[in-house]
């Protein structure tokens, strides 16, 4: 490590230059990990962190809540399913609201008419809705108007909510978003508009009886009519319109870091190989094995790429505990843990180029001048 | 009698171009002494670099032996040939001679971590042969920071550090102007004879042949001596 360690400390700008490279690649990719994850939660939070394990669509609403609509006939149609174990409406609407901090502000209601089919899968704080008027909002939203015991009133009619509990991660379309009892939210939807007459439902939240799955359930609904389309809770999140694009768009920007990073690294040692090239060659004619050489050129990438994931890990941390517009982000583990593991395995492979460069010297060509060609 | 620093019997090199071949080294024999410093003198392509390359473990000889200090080189592979220039050879090269990013004191103790590993005793003489040179005050200075002549004596430091048997110089003086090549020659006979230290010196100046014990002239691979 001598030698590795020499050069290093001989040469601090040149890698430096490269850690810091590094470490701004490693922030932005982690940054934009949260960013998506925060992003995609922020639009079908809601739909992910409830406790149906099965929504039940119309055709015609293309995965979307508000868009889809379940007839009468329908709904029926969905009792006979085979392995149903209960069912429920969910009725989602888009409000005007005055907020506890006075803002009028665009917020969605999300009415479910069972606890377990529809709710918020678990409270971060407070309670369930016990009475009429109550709801469970997003903790995201707590500091915009939307925190424990704030009133919203519905404008312009004036009926009011109070916010009873909190939960984590229940946004739908990156807005202020609000459970309440299935009765509170035709009750909000006729206040709003006393033509509207009693609301249909958007969605069926079912759950399968015992011994039959989820996408057993599925299957078995979706097989009794054309116009019905059920999905599990995490295709219902993942198939709603946009969140693939999401993810694509996410997954091309990630998959340019992975070219990236291994071009960054891989060439900057195989220039620096290049330019000591001369170096390299007196030392393996003076007795230095290959092997020890090539030691020491993956201990220095080693270093670099450790250095530059802290780098861009100290960055990140503090920026991951925000909050960008309404959408919140996350400390994410698993990225961090994933992403070390891809660029440590990018990083070293692609300093291999410039390694096997070292391992075809020729320890001659320190007598005939060829090290500096 | 001692053993011999070199000893080259009926040692050819051929290397192969196409279906061509070039007799690089003809039948080449040549013994030195324990503390003999021998001059190897032949206009360019004649074949001396070769010869110093085998008897320094850098090249395989097609045909013949190659003993150097007691020890047969002639059929060591890659890996036996690197240590073997670790331990029992010392080199000074014409063009590349030192490692850019180590500095003076360093490039002598790269040797010690190559090879056995000293320690401290390899730091001693490191320093020992740097003030021997005229160059304690150097220690700490990068190669871009020494003269052409202070570069190469930083280069005989290194050559010695592993005590070796035999020291291969390449064309030492080509670089330098002809006073500062008569200082370097004279320190390397000096530096040679007071350790007992046998040297093959290529050169194609036969100036450089006063500071050597013998010459041995080379021509298209053949060896005469003078």
């Amino acid at each position: 490590m001598f030698l590795a360690l020499k050069e290093m400390s001989r040469a601090k700008v040149r890698f430096g230059l490269l850690t810091v490279a590094l470490g701004m690649l490693v922030f932005l990719i982690l940054f934009q990990q949260s960013l998506q994850n925060g992003l995609l939660t922020s639009f079908v939070g809601a739909i992910r962190n409830q406790t149906a394990p099965v929504l039940v669509y119309s055709v015609d609403g293309q995965r979307v809540i508000q868009g889809s609509i379940i007839t009468p006939d329908l709904e029926q149609l969905v009792t006979t399913a085979d392995g149903l174990g209960d069912v429920g409406r969910i009725g989602q609407g888009t409000f005007s609201v005055t907020n506890a901090d006075g803002e009028l502000t665009d917020t969605t209601v999300l009415g479910y008419e069972q606890p377990l089919l529809g709710a918020p899968a678990e409270l971060a704080e407070g309670r369930y809705p016990r009475a009429a008027g109550e709801a469970v909002g997003a903790s995201n939203d707590a500091d915009a108007g939307f925190g424990l015991g704030d009133t919203i009133t519905i404008e312009p009619s004036g009926y009011e909510i109070t916010i009873v509990g909190l939960a984590d991660d229940v946004q739908l379309n990156a807005g202020a978003t609000l459970f309440v009892a299935y009765d509170d939210y035709v009750a909000a939807v006729q206040s709003a508009n006393p033509d509207a007459g009693t609301p249909l439902p958007n969605v069926l939240a079912a759950a399968p009886a015992d011994g039959v799955t989820p996408e057993q359930l599925v299957a078995n609904i979706n097989g009794l009519s054309d116009d019905l389309d059920a999905l599990t809770r995490s295709d219902a999140a993942d198939e709603t319109p946009g969140v693939a694009q999401v993810q694509q768009s996410f997954r091309v920007i990630f998959l340019l870091y992975g070219l990236v990073i291994p071009c960054v690294t891989g060439l900057f040692f195989l220039i620096i190989t290049f330019q000591k090239s001369g170096a390299l060659t007196l030392l393996r004619a003076i007795g230095a094995p290959a092997r020890r050489l090539v030691t020491s050129l993956l201990f220095q990438a080693v270093l670099i790429v450790i250095a530059g994931y802290a780098i861009g890990l100290a960055l990140y941390t503090p920026l991951s505990q925000r909050r960008l517009g309404g959408i919140q982000l996350r400390f994410e583990t698993t990225a961090v843990i994933v992403w070390a593991i891809i660029l440590f395995v990018l990083g070293i492979g692609s300093s291999l180029i410039a390694a096997r460069r070292v391992l075809r010297i020729d320890p001659i060509e320190a007598t005939t001048g060829g090290a500096n060609r | 009698m001692s053993t011999p620093a070199l000893q080259m019997s009926d040692v050819r090199k051929i290397y192969s171009m196409g279906d061509n071949e070039v007799v690089a080294l003809d039948h080449a024999t040549l013994t030195v002494g324990t503390d003999e410093i021998v001059a190897l003198v032949g206009p360019s392509g004649s074949g001396k670099t070769t010869l110093c390359s085998i008897a320094g473990g850098i090249l395989s000889a097609t045909e013949g032996s190659v003993v150097v200090g007691g020890e047969a080189i002639s059929d060591y592979g890659d890996k036996e040939l690197t240590t073997f220039r670790q331990n029992k050879v010392g080199f000074v090269f014409q063009s590349v001679n030192l490692v850019p990013f180590l500095n003076a004191r360093e490039n002598l103790l790269v040797v010690d971590e190559l090879g056995r590993r000293q320690g401290k005793p390899a730091r001693d003489r490191a320093d020992r042969l740097l003030d021997e040179l005229g160059l304690a005050d150097r220690a700490k200075n990068l190669p871009s920071q020494l003269s052409g002549g202070q570069k190469q004596r930083v280069a005989i430091g290194r050559s010695l550090m592993n005590e070796p048997e035999l020291v291969l110089f390449d064309e030492p003086t080509s670089s330098l102007d002809t006073e500062l090549g008569q200082q370097v020659m004279e320190l390397i006979r000096s530096e040679m004879k007071s350790r007992g230290t046998a040297a093959i010196v290529v050169t194609h100046d036969d100036r450089i042949t006063e500071y050597c014990d013998r010459t041995v002239r080379i021509t298209d691979g053949v060896l005469g001596d003078d």
